[in-house]
């Protein structure tokens, strides 16, 4: 059956809108389409025709049936559930974000559909059931990213029907593990896996020599394996396999006293420049030495080393473009980094424990400043800081385009001396024009009305926020929140702060660009009623209550750990919410 | 239909919401025609067991099987035979390492969240069901949805700057906890 329009490309285009029918395939960056889309019904429907991918930032935003009536042939989608929150344990862990009528919309009428990415979602084996059998051979990319409620035999589902899958992840994610069967079959029938990933899943019955079966199967497209915690040596045979191997994060190193040899004899993939391996030591790290200086990429979150440590390997990294680890850096690992890595692109410091030392400080920011001048993102959990550090951050990281700074709250409070950070924080934002994420959480006394006043006014094209302990009173949420400021603000966080619903609710609708806020901490009004200020069409507003949650401490004892309430609002053209929990209360005409 | 027997509003709903109800209602008297349709999505994301106790426990002794609502017998074809549905199936690790299920009650002006056992559970909805007055709607007020600014303000006192801890990452908790073993 010929499709009339495939004559059209042959023939002389006779005015613009044919011509976009031609070019808008090339065009593939969301924001162009977006706004190509809205000339007029022909624009929209070239691009509604030729769409490949779709991301869609919130689940609930849209239903299933409109995104496959608007984009018929979408072969690639991404779709995000539970507020990021959920990452740090604060939100419940049956909130949403069901992928069921996703994959159902799949399997009944997304037939082009290859790659699929669910984060922080809700995912049972019956959707993948569904969806294997769904997309079959044409699955080519599937993603459970941070997701949680199916099990091994779902996996198992995927693997036996989906033989040409290129990328299977389950990063972080929270499922049952019956057996290592799923593997198992990947080992037998798989030829073509590029992107293996079962990192941070607490898998105990899988076989390593599953894992070496594969790479020897496809020992020329694997390229990524990010693996649960097998001993290292038990991966030997598998790191001899993986010829192609580019990127590896996971193992275990696990010292042996009597044994400081014990790893030494471990030889890793040529191409290997992307490497995270759990529990690296002092005593392990000169395994990787051989090959430091092509390494781009370096993931310490995990591992065990100290200051001078990372000193002593940072030196040897001349090509760092990528590097996360702990605040056990400290200020010296900085200045490390300054001088050695002048590639640096990516910098993420998490926060460790107080008994590992290392403190990353002003010091050590100012010289990263100084030194690593390529840095596009930066986030840093800090136990002390400047305003003069942050003008500096300002003056010379000009491609910086995410940053995010955490000040601690040490057990034994060193004294933060140059709070507010008002004028450092206004200088970071007038320097870094190319900001588009920005999070500063601070303490009470860290930020004033005005300086919040001053984060509104300069972030011109900053799109998302996380604000926590800033201003002082429902004045910096007006100053923040003024006519101009903020133009392009999509997605607000805020946490532990001062303000009002009523505050809140004012500032939201001053928000041009604003389509997401989450809060949690706030002064809350007796019955709710204060959000009514913000109350709008397509406009949902939820609350998860407040909450006390058993908690296991570090002694084992259980106890009672109280989480606060939550806003949760965004825009939806799918109505409101019909699939909550108990804890979820969505708040109607109020 | 029968006479009203006592409602217990364990999920916290809102007896006068619509259709497009979001919560699952759990009433033991209804109007089939209406809330049918709303009661079988809606129960079919409750846990069969906790349905099947609660209704043994609770029917009224004069209430035939036909008058109080029916929990289908066999699972209908769209949901699998582990209770995989939304509301129930999400199990966190530690859910799955110990059986337990959260169980949310509230009650006079406080909310608990319980990690509990089916059986567990069913122990305390029976307990629950015996004590609670018959025909008393003031109770059904009571257990009705509690504001949550106003349980905000209850669990979290008047002061909330510098109450809420810095949160960790889960994966790098895991991670630190695990290095304290080593």
């Amino acid at each position: 059956m010929e499709d009339p329009d495939t004559k059209k490309p042959r023939s002389t285009p006779r005015n613009v809108d044919d011509v976009i029918s031609l070019v808008i395939p090339y065009v593939t960056d969301a924001r162009d389409r977006a706004s190509a889309s809205l000339v007029n019904p022909t624009w929209l429907r070239a691009d509604s025709e030729t769409r490949e991918h779709v991301t869609m930032a919130l689940c609930y935003a849209s239903s299933p049936d409109r995104l496959s009536h608007r984009f018929p042939n979408l072969r690639s989608i991404k779709l995000k559930g539970k507020p990021r929150a959920a990452m740090f344990n604060l939100i419940p862990e049956n909130w949403g974000g069901f992928v069921t009528p996703w994959v159902n919309e799949i399997a009944l009428s997304m037939g082009r559909i290859r790659s699929v990415h669910f984060r922080r979602m809700i995912v049972s084996d019956l959707d993948l059931d569904v969806l294997a059998r769904a997309r079959l051979d044409e699955l080519e990319v599937l993603k459970l990213d941070k997701c949680l409620g199916f099990s091994t035999d779902g996996l198992l589902t995927v693997v036996k029907h989906c033989r040409k899958i290129k990328t299977l992840l389950m990063d972080d994610s929270s499922f049952l593990e019956k057996d290592g069967k799923w593997l198992h079959e990947l080992a037998l029938h798989n030829t073509s896996l590029e992107v293996l990933n079962f990192y941070m899943t607490e898998l105990t019955k899988l076989s390593p020599r599953d894992l070496a079966t594969i790479a020897k199967n496809c020992h020329r497209t694997l390229v990524s394996a990010k693996v649960g915690d097998f001993d290292m040596l038990k991966l030997a045979r598998f790191f001899n396999a993986a010829v192609n191997l580019e990127e590896f994060r996971g193992g275990a190193l696990n010292e042996d006293p009597e044994k400081p040899d014990k790893y030494t004899k471990l030889t890793f993939p040529p191409k290997l420049s992307r490497l995270g391996l759990t529990y690296l030591g002092a005593n392990e790290m000169p395994i990787i030495f051989p090959f430091a200086a092509q390494i781009r990429k370096l993931d310490l979150l995990y591992a065990l080393l100290e200051t001078n440590d990372h000193c002593k390997l940072i030196r040897k990294c001349p090509n760092l473009e990528v590097l996360e680890t702990r605040n056990v850096i400290g200020d010296k690992g900085l200045e490390a980094l300054a001088q050695y890595c002048k590639k640096l692109k990516r910098l993420r410091i998490e926060r460790g424990e107080e008994d590992e030392g290392g403190l990353v400080t002003q010091r050590g920011l100012t010289a990263l400043a100084q030194g690593c001048k390529e840095l596009e993102y930066m986030a840093v959990y800090v136990t002390d800081v400047t305003n003069e550090c942050l003008r500096t951050i300002g003056a010379h990281l000009k491609n910086l385009r995410d940053f995010r700074l955490v000040l601690l709250d040490q057990e034994e409070r060193i004294i933060v001396a140059d709070l507010p950070l008002d004028n450092g924080v206004r200088s970071l934002l007038m320097g870094c024009e190319k900001l588009r994420r920005f999070a500063l959480y601070l303490r009470p006394g860290g930020l004033t009305d005005v300086g919040l006043g001053y984060i509104g006014r300069y972030s011109p094209n900053v799109r998302w926020m996380l604000l926590g302990y800033v201003g002082e009173t429902d004045e910096g949420l007006v100053e923040f929140s003024r006519g101009g400021c903020c133009p392009k603000l999509q997605k607000l966080e805020m946490r532990g702060c001062c303000f009002s619903e009523r505050a809140i609710a004012a500032a939201v609708m001053e928000l041009p660009s604003l389509r997401y806020l989450w809060v949690q901490g706030y002064r809350a009004s007796m019955t709710g009623e204060d959000l009514r200020v913000m109350s709008r069409p397509y406009w949902n507003i939820e609350l998860i209550q407040a909450r006390r949650v058993p908690e296991v401490d570090e002694r084992g004892e259980v106890g009672e750990v109280e989480h606060p309430a939550h806003i949760l609002a965004y825009y939806s053209l799918a109505g409101q919410r019909t699939d909550c929990p108990p804890t979820v209360r969505v708040l109607r005409e109020l | 239909m029968s006479k009203a027997t006592t409602e217990l509003d364990f999920f916290g709903l809102d007896k006068n919401q619509t259709n497009n109800a979001p919560k699952p209602m759990f009433k033991k008297t209804l109007d089939r025609r209406r809330s049918f349709r709303e009661m079988q999505g809606a129960i079919s994301k409750m846990d069969p067991e906790i349905i099947k106790s609660l209704l043994a426990s609770g029917a009224n002794r004069s209430d035939s099987s036909t008058r109080s609502f029916s929990v289908p017998s066999t699972p209908k074809e769209d949901h699998p035979h582990r209770p995989s549905s939304p509301l129930h199936a999400p199990l966190s690790r530690l859910e799955l390492v110990s059986g337990t299920v959260p169980m949310t009650i509230f009650y006079n002006g406080t909310v608990s969240v319980f990690q509990v056992s089916p059986n567990k559970a069913e122990d305390i909805l029976k307990v629950a069901m015996e004590t609670t007055p018959k025909n008393d709607k003031s109770m059904e007020k009571d257990l009705s949805v509690i504001p949550p600014t106003t349980l905000g303000s209850k669990l979290f006192g008047k002061n909330l700057e510098g109450d809420l801890p810095i949160a960790r990452r889960k994966s790098l908790q895991r991670f630190l906890e695990k290095r304290k073993e080593r």
